[in-house]
């Protein structure tokens, strides 16, 4: 009943505040795959580990996120989905922290790539479900970079002269420090 | 240039030659651009302001345009009609929604230089909403203009095989 799952809960949590000050977390269990075998009148349910395919290990293995276990640190954008996809739920939000192992500031890196790729349409799969969601929705409207949501941004009515013009952000500022292959500068203010 | 006859390799120096864009996911700054170095002829060793020497540029998909940044709804395209209280101001997504062309040709228009020479050149531009052109125009076309900006693939557009090949970066 609520008595003992609370006491079982107060001890989980007691345990795990003992476990050091870093995200040192209690040994993980593997997934397993629920199996059903039916024989005449006795039916067995049973739940088998699955063994998963070994992990390729990554070429700093003594980073912190994964991210710098990879040696990815400044040098991916919006584009790479293959990436981004690793970091989200099925409709689209963002994993948590604490499940992902990435540092702060990468966590924030990816949701900004994250937000960014939604709105540039590339990844159609991963929306929120909508019961009976009105189908014919108005034309979208082809976009990329976009760093405000679309429901926020308000029409810049006047701009402004040429000197002190209102700018028009384009991508998003936490990407500063990537890698750049060519000697242009990027503008994240059109 | 070696076994071309004068009279050939002069009408195939100065001749006007059609050129074709997909402006399908580009942005219309770009793609204007692209444009009016064509339409002026500035892509021609030949080149001089009074030669009148451009050539002629379709542009297909201009309602498939993207715009960066949040530039639908924050551009606003301005004009006056004149009389009092005629200031119209719209935004681009609903002038774009009002007529699909309107966007790219007004970027062209104020890319090219400001003289007379702006409105023939205008008449030298044919925009298409969707990639259905006209037949006469279609057997015009000579080339096809590189596309100025990297479409992204989007998720479903890679191989399950791609996807596999790309290694897992965290496991839970």
């Amino acid at each position: 009943m609520a008595a003992p799952s609370l006491l079982r809960g107060a001890f989980r949590r007691l345990f795990a505040g003992l476990w050091g000050s870093g995200w040192v977390s209690p040994p993980a269990r593997t997934l397993r795959e629920v199996v059903e075998v039916t024989e005449g009148n006795t039916t067995i349910i049973e739940g088998k580990i699955i063994e998963d395919a070994e992990a390729p290990t990554p070429p700093n293995p003594s980073g912190q996120c994964p991210i710098c276990r990879w040696n990815l640190k400044h040098k991916y954008d919006y584009v790479d989905v293959l990436l981004l996809s690793q970091f989200i739920r099925s409709d689209g939000g963002m994993l948590p922290r604490r499940i992902t192992g990435l540092c702060l500031e990468e966590h924030k890196k990816i949701a900004a790539c994250v937000q960014m790729a939604h709105r540039a349409g590339l990844l159609p799969n991963h929306r929120p479900l909508l019961p009976e969601g009105h189908v014919p929705r108005k034309p979208k409207l082809n976009r990329y970079l976009t760093r405000w949501s679309v429901r926020s941004a308000k029409p810049i009515w006047k701009r402004g002269p040429k000197w002190c013009k209102v700018p028009m952000p384009v991508g998003h500022l936490l990407l500063k420090d990537n890698v750049k292959y060519v000697y242009k500068p990027l503008y994240y203010n059109h | 240039m070696a076994s071309y006859t004068k009279a050939a390799q002069q009408w195939a120096t100065f001749a006007r030659a059609w050129y074709l864009l997909d402006a399908k996911m580009q942005p219309p700054g770009k793609i204007a651009a692209v444009t009016v170095r064509r339409l002026e002829g500035r892509h021609k060793p030949i080149y001089h302001a009074l030669n009148d020497c451009g050539d002629h540029v379709v542009i297909i998909n201009t309602r498939h345009i993207a715009f960066s940044g949040n530039k639908w709804e924050q551009k606003v395209y301005s004009s006056h009609t004149g009389y009092p209280g005629g200031f119209k101001q719209v935004t681009a997504t609903q002038l774009h929604l009002k007529d699909p062309t309107a966007i790219v040709k007004l970027t062209i228009y104020r890319m090219l230089p400001k003289n007379l020479l702006r409105r023939t050149l205008m008449q030298r531009l044919h925009l298409f909403p969707e990639d259905v052109i006209p037949e006469d125009i279609e057997k015009n076309l000579l080339q096809e203009i590189p596309q100025p900006h990297i479409v992204p693939r989007r998720l479903d557009e890679y191989t399950p095989e791609e996807i596999a090949a790309f290694p897992r970066v965290w496991t839970p």
